[in-house]
């Protein structure tokens, strides 16, 4: 029975990039799950037959934030290594470890990647683009890749290290230290943004601007309560009072 | 056809790919392709108004739960394509203002009709999984990469003709508004820039401050620092 080398860890970290490629509402992100970890199964199951089973099993329902999906990759590659050598489990242990892990790092991973480090990234981008540079966009993408890549260039290896202790109390902890940080500078850099919009370059706006942007400001954070409508919604709705209003007057 | 609207289609084929299908690098946020379609079209400033108020609309649309979020890779895309194509048809300066508020409203309608595409495209991709499974017990093993191409092939196919939907109709229906009610859609600009500006500015706020009162204080003494620093040090 075979071990898992470097070389199908990186076989994994590179089609784990594809995890969502075939995303779908029955089984969300399962088809890509098999297809990140065929390299591993090919190793540790020389059996056709066997190894064909294994593929069919892990195209079931999987879901979690993509990011950190590389952390529950390595793991699961660790726990089908102990599988094949007959030290653990059978086909519905493996299913519960993938919900387990999947719903847990959903929920540290939505609240990093999607809710703090996204719009934060969009903030210093808008920011730096409000000063009329095109390097907003640049700002944009490298500080957002700069833990998403990492973390799915170094996850799969760091998950199949560390195996489920990558759910530790150690690990949630440091998440959250991080996603605390980041939110606390996007509330600077959102701050640092309204004083530019305001007077950008020192140049105070027309009071007429600062108004309005007082005003859509407020009501988004009232908007901002309900689910519905959508804010594109409020949005469309906006422009088109907007219009409405110089149109006709 | 021309460079810069064949460039555009297919920046709206590879944001489709980012957003979901690969690597969710933000490659497919409305900044990013802003301003790229700014380098293509050689128009900076109104690509960049665009793509700022799109974009803080988009920061906060997120994929979390069971809930399709609105379409601002392609939204993105075809607000600024229409921008750029409106304004490049008009020869006076004044149609800039008129052609960001036109683009803003395309972005805005082809990220809301762009949901169904979404489900469209993931409900093909239910019947691609189901029959990858079968293939897989058959004992066709390559049928999980074929499907992956497919899934790919797919979402790059629809975001390219989505993009050449939005963008042909936007610029057919709003070019000629542009053209002739350009003074009042400038006008129209002057208001609903700051407005949309607040209101994605306020979504930001609020997934960053959670009502926490501390995180609120420091907003205030962020700006009200940064807009003493300003006034100090500006013109």
């Amino acid at each position: 029975m075979g071990r898992l080398e470097p070389a199908d860890l990186r076989r994994m970290t590179a089609r784990a990039l594809l995890l969502q490629a075939t995303f779908n509402y029955e089984r969300q992100q399962g088809l890509g799950w098999a297809w990140a970890l065929e390299p591993a199964l090919r190793r540790l199951y020389p059996d056709a037959e066997q190894r064909r089973q294994r593929l069919a099993e892990h195209t079931a329902y999987f879901n979690t934030q993509p990011t950190l999906a590389s952390l529950a990759l390595g793991v699961v590659a660790g726990l089908e290594e102990k599988r094949a050598a007959g030290e653990s489990g059978d086909g519905s242990d493996m299913a519960r470890v993938k919900a387990v892990l999947g719903s847990a790092l959903a929920a540290i991973g939505d609240r990093l990647f999607w809710l703090t480090l996204r719009p934060f990234a969009a903030c210093l981008g808008v920011l730096v683009a409000l000063a009329g540079s095109w390097l907003g966009a640049l700002a944009l993408w490298a500080c957002y890749n700069f833990l998403h890549l990492g973390m799915r260039i170094l996850g799969v290896n760091w998950g199949y290290r560390l195996g489920t202790a990558v759910l530790g109390e150690g690990q949630r902890r440091r998440f959250d230290r991080l996603t605390d940080r980041i939110g606390l500078l996007g509330v600077v850099l959102a701050g640092v943004m309204m004083a530019w919009l305001l007077a950008p370059e020192g140049e105070p706006r027309p009071v007429v601007f600062q108004i309005v942007l007082a005003a859509g400001l407020g009501l988004g954070l009232i908007v901002a309560l309900r689910p519905r409508p959508s804010p594109t919604e409020w949005a469309l709705g906006l422009g088109a009072l907007c219009v409405a209003a110089t149109w006709f007057r | 056809m021309n460079a810069p609207i064949l460039a555009t289609l297919l920046l709206g084929g590879i944001a489709a790919l980012d957003a979901t299908p690969v690597a969710q690098t933000l490659f497919s946020q409305p900044l990013v392709s802003a301003t790229i379609l700014a380098a293509i079209w050689g128009e900076w400033r109104l690509a960049l108004e665009v793509g700022v108020v799109l974009q803080l609309l988009a920061a906060t649309t997120l994929p979390v739960g069971a809930r399709t979020p609105e379409d601002y890779a392609v939204g993105g895309v075809v607000g600024t394509g229409v921008a750029l194509a409106v304004a490049a048809q008009q020869p006076f300066l004044l149609v800039a203002d008129a052609a960001a508020v036109v683009g803003v409203f395309a972005g805005l309608v082809a990220a809301t009709f762009g949901v169904p595409v979404v489900k469209w495209q993931r409900r093909a991709n239910e019947g691609l999984s189901r029959w990858c499974e079968a293939e897989i017990l058959r004992g066709n093993e390559a049928a999980l990469g074929q499907a992956q191409r497919a899934g790919v092939v797919l979402a790059f196919a629809a975001g390219v003709g989505y993009s050449a939907a939005c963008l042909a109709l936007g610029v057919w229906l709003l070019g000629p508004v542009a053209g002739h009610h350009t003074l009042r859609l400038a006008r129209a600009w002057a208001l609903a820039q700051p407005l949309w500006i607040g209101l994605g500015l306020a979504q930001v706020l609020q997934v960053f401050i959670r009502r926490r009162l501390t995180r609120a204080a420091v907003f205030g003494v962020s700006m009200l620092g940064a807009w003493l620093l300003l006034m100090m040090t500006g013109r």
